[in-house]
């Protein structure tokens, strides 16, 4: 009688549960008309017990400023951090590129001046103190880092409700809140504890964290290493991976090295020459992941004396490349030749029939320049993105063939990114071709907002048509409106070549054998939209310690 | 004596100064921090919020008075790269630049030494020619390149050794049971990069070691014990080999400190987390405190050894310090 009455209680509690969530998620936090927002429900899966030691490799320095959300900086590279200590109100995962997080609900008002959230129940701190919408209005205000001008420019007012429930108030329409809410593109929905905050202080919170994450940092050396164990109470599941080690391993024949020893279990940036190596070795897997185009960029292309201003000549730049020729060289043949400068991943991006791959025509182009009045060429600078020379290299030699002639400069990374975060104030001169990548989350708006719009500060084009779609698209609260205009603009982008579109490429992390599952399947890992490393961490399974 | 040390401080003094304010100016002169640190489509708030969160938002001079002035209360600042007090980020460090430094040092000796005794006790010989080619890879095989040779040989290939890191001992200064234990575990981890640290020196030390050797062998005093009979063994061990090896020891307490200071190249190969490594990521990233703590750590450590040896010089020829 009792066992069998036990399955009827489970399933009717399970029952009962489920109702309670749908009954939460339907019950109205804010009154009158809403927007109606397009957020996946989280997938809560089993408890368990993690096992073995996942030892990652980064392809740069270790910065423990990435453990704090509060000095959130653009570079999405701190979101790796972001899901392995911390979590957020909504974020991008493999199931959607925006879920339901640490808020099991959200509203907005149709006129964009109030958003709502309610917190899951139960919700914990690494340090077992509940969190709460007083943390999350904590985290909003104290927040420093990017886009926090805009949020705090716009907030009227926070009402705390209750402890799971909050509404943000605002001055004016916030149409952008949800997407820049997302913790795919900003930090200030990642919440820390404001209590222990307060108290540990700026620097003591970076050295030891507390966040609401699947890990909590155990130990860290700056810069070198940051051990990382799970956190079992984990709302959506139990981590499956007891300890996650991530290192700071800039030179690639050391990461490369560090795999085939066992050393190291995933090492990113194992692309160019490393990828040949890695692919050849029977013990290694590896998984491309196409978050980023590369495209290549005319600074000062509209001033005078610059021959980039005839559009002819970038359509022949664009003529020029052999793009698929390209794809194997660089890649593998991994890499596809691409046909705007956006990913595909951002859903707004002009894809396929609606950007074709660029017609490759050296004889077309020639003409080109003759017309354009450069029958001989002329002399550029080129200035690749780092550390892929060669692959400047290459294009320049399809170029010659063109008649442009062009000198390679070669900079580090950071004084590359530096550079390049100007605009059209970094680059010197009106002869230069800048070749880009920026795997950006936040839509194609985002990267039109960056690159493309006169009053950016890392503007390189500068134009009255996309000017003012743009000044329409700001305008509009329509999103079906804007999200033509933003396609508008890219339309004008490529068609007059202000862009060119090379290949969306492959940014491929090498995976060594004690990763489950074994085979190709491994590569589920990498399934996160706008994500350029394969979070979540708490689905990463290893085979146990030996 | 006092007056001497005196000068010889307020010299130290007068030369730190000066490296304090060169590095603040060179360190300046490699662009802005900012540019670097905002990426891409930045708002201009969160520039100028970074600006003056890094204090380069002051006029220079301010900079350079604050800067001055948390240096006399031995701070150096925050890391802009890595958001930490760069003492904090340095002390962590040093240990294990330490370690490696006196690792290849050793090397250096263990190798150079013998090697360089042999080949002026046997000069034109076999063991002399083949002391003057280890010698001569020594100084030719640069330490990177022998460094990817032993990770393909004794880590890939033969899986003996591990490739990266140094392990997990950590000198931790509030627990006295790891300063033992730090300094004798994971020598695994520590052979391969001391052996590429310590090989290129240890021909410049055979040299060395051999020119001092055949220039003490050959003077008047050695013909006279050889004379007297004293038998051959003695007559190195006991007459030669101690005056042979001052112009190696100064030499080798030179290399030391560059070994401990600078082995970037191998410390980047190795993923030896050191003081190198360090220095080479905060000149990548523009981040100038750390640049500043670094040059001057090393700087004052250089400083405080001439000091030293400037003083013991005083001390034991009163010729040095009478001429002041």
């Amino acid at each position: 009688m009792t066992r069998g009455l036990l399955p009827l209680l489970v399933a009717l509690t399970l029952v009962a549960t489920s109702c309670g969530e749908a009954a939460a998620q339907q019950a109205p936090i804010l009154s009158g008309a809403l927007t109606k927002l397009d957020i996946k429900p989280a997938q809560i899966e089993g408890r368990g017990t993690p096992k073995g030691t996942l030892t990652i490799a980064m392809h740069f320095a270790l910065d423990p400023g990435w453990l704090d959300p509060l000095e959130h900086s653009y570079a999405i590279t701190q979101m790796m951090y972001d899901y392995l200590v911390h979590d957020t109100m909504i974020k991008p995962m493999p199931y959607g590129y925006v879920t339901y997080g640490l808020a099991e609900h959200a509203e907005l008002s149709a006129d964009f001046r109030r958003a709502a959230f309610r917190l899951r129940p139960g919700l914990k701190f690494h340090d077992g103190q509940p969190l709460t919408t007083a943390d999350v209005k904590w985290t909003y205000e104290n927040f420093t880092g990017a886009y926090a001008k805009v949020f705090h420019d716009k907030l009227e007012h926070v009402q705390v409700i209750d402890d799971r429930t909050i509404v943000f108030h605002f001055k004016e329409p916030f149409i952008d809140f949800m997407d820049l809410y997302n913790g795919g593109v900003s930090g200030i929905g990642w919440i820390v504890p404001a209590r222990y905050y307060d108290k540990a202080g700026r620097d003591g919170f970076k050295a030891k964290p507390i966040g609401a994450g699947p890990y909590k940092l155990v130990g860290q050396q700056a810069g070198v290493q940051m051990v990382f164990e799970a956190f079992e109470d984990y709302w959506r599941r139990t981590p499956a991976t007891k300890t996650i080690v991530v290192k700071g391993i800039r030179d690639g024949a050391a990461r490369m090295a560090g795999l085939q020893t066992g050393e190291l279990d995933v090492a990113f940036g194992m692309t160019g020459k490393l990828l040949p190596r890695l692919m050849s070795d029977r013990n290694l897997r590896w998984d491309p992941n196409f978050t980023g185009p590369w495209w290549l960029m005319f600074p000062g292309y509209n001033e005078q004396g610059s021959p980039f201003r005839d559009k002819r000549v970038r359509q022949a730049v664009s003529l020029a490349i052999n793009r698929s020729f390209l794809v194997k060289q660089e890649t593998q043949d991994i890499s596809k030749p691409w046909g705007n400068w956006i990913s595909g991943e951002n859903r707004d991006a002009l894809q396929g029939p609606e950007a074709p791959v660029p017609e490759y025509n050296v004889e077309k182009a020639k003409q080109l320049m003759k017309q354009a009045g450069f029958p001989d060429g002329f002399e550029v600078e080129y200035l690749p993105f780092p550390p892929y020379f060669d692959m400047g290299e290459r294009i320049l030699t399809d170029l010659r063939a063109i008649g442009i002639r062009g000198k390679l400069q070669s900079l580090e990374g950071p004084a590359f990114r530096a550079k390049i975060g100007q605009g059209r104030k970094g680059v010197p001169g009106n002869r230069t071709i800048v070749q880009n990548i920026d795997p950006r989350a936040g839509g194609s708006k985002a990267n039109i907002a960056v690159y493309a719009v006169c009053g950016s500060t890392a503007s390189f084009v500068c134009e009255p048509s996309i000017e003012a779609l743009w000044a329409k698209h700001q305008a509009s609260l329509d999103p079906v409106e804007r999200e033509r205009l933003v396609k508008s603009i890219q339309r004008i982008l490529l068609d007059d070549y202000y862009f060119v579109p090379i290949y969306l490429n492959s940014f491929v992390h090498g995976i060594g054998p004690r990763v489950l599952p074994e085979g190709k399947a491994v590569t589920k890992y990498w399934d996160t939209l706008n994500a350029p490393y394969p979070w979540p961490w708490e689905v990463w399974e290893v085979k146990a310690d030996r | 004596m006092k007056r001497y040390v005196l000068v010889r401080a307020l010299y130290s003094v007068v030369t730190l100064w000066l490296l304090v304010t060169i590095i603040f100016g060179l360190v300046r002169l490699t662009g802005d921090p900012v540019a670097m640190k905002a990426e891409a489509g930045a708002d201009p708030a969160y520039v100028a919020q970074l600006r003056h969160r890094w204090g380069l938002d002051q006029p220079l001079y301010r900079q350079y008075v604050g800067f001055v002035g948390q240096l006399l209360r031995a701070d150096f600042g925050h890391s802009f790269e890595k958001s930490l007090p760069v003492r904090d980020i340095y002390f962590e460090r040093l240990p294990n630049s330490l370690k490696l430094g006196f690792a290849a040092f050793l090397i250096s000796l263990a190798l150079g030494v013998p090697f360089g005794m042999l080949s002026a006790l046997k000069v034109n010989s076999m063991w002399d020619n083949a002391g003057k080619v280890v010698a001569l890879l020594g100084l030719s095989m640069p330490g990177f390149f022998v460094g990817l040779v032993l990770i393909i040989v004794f880590g890939i290939e033969l899986g003996w050794l591990p490739v990266l890191g140094k392990g997990s001992s950590a000198l931790v200064g509030s627990a006295p049971s790891t300063w033992v234990t730090f300094w004798f575990r994971d020598w695994g981890h520590l052979a391969m990069p001391a052996f590429a640290l310590g090989w290129y020196f240890s021909g410049a030390m055979l040299r060395i070691t051999r020119s001092g050797m055949l220039d003490v062998l050959g003077s008047d005093y050695i013909k006279l014990v050889r004379l007297k009979g004293v038998p051959e063994p003695m007559v190195v061990a006991k007459h030669a080999l101690k005056n042979s090896l001052i112009p190696v020891l100064t030499f080798a307490g030179l290399n030391l400190l560059v070994m401990v200071n600078v082995s970037v190249v191998i410390e980047v190969i190795f993923n030896w987390p050191g003081v190198g490594q360090l220095l080479y990521d905060a000149l990548s990233n523009r981040d100038f405190p750390m640049v500043q703590g670094v040059v001057l750590m090393s700087g004052l450590l250089i400083v405080l050894l001439n000091f030293t040896i400037d003083v013991l010089y005083g001390y034991v020829d009163p010729r040095i310090r009478l001429s002041r």
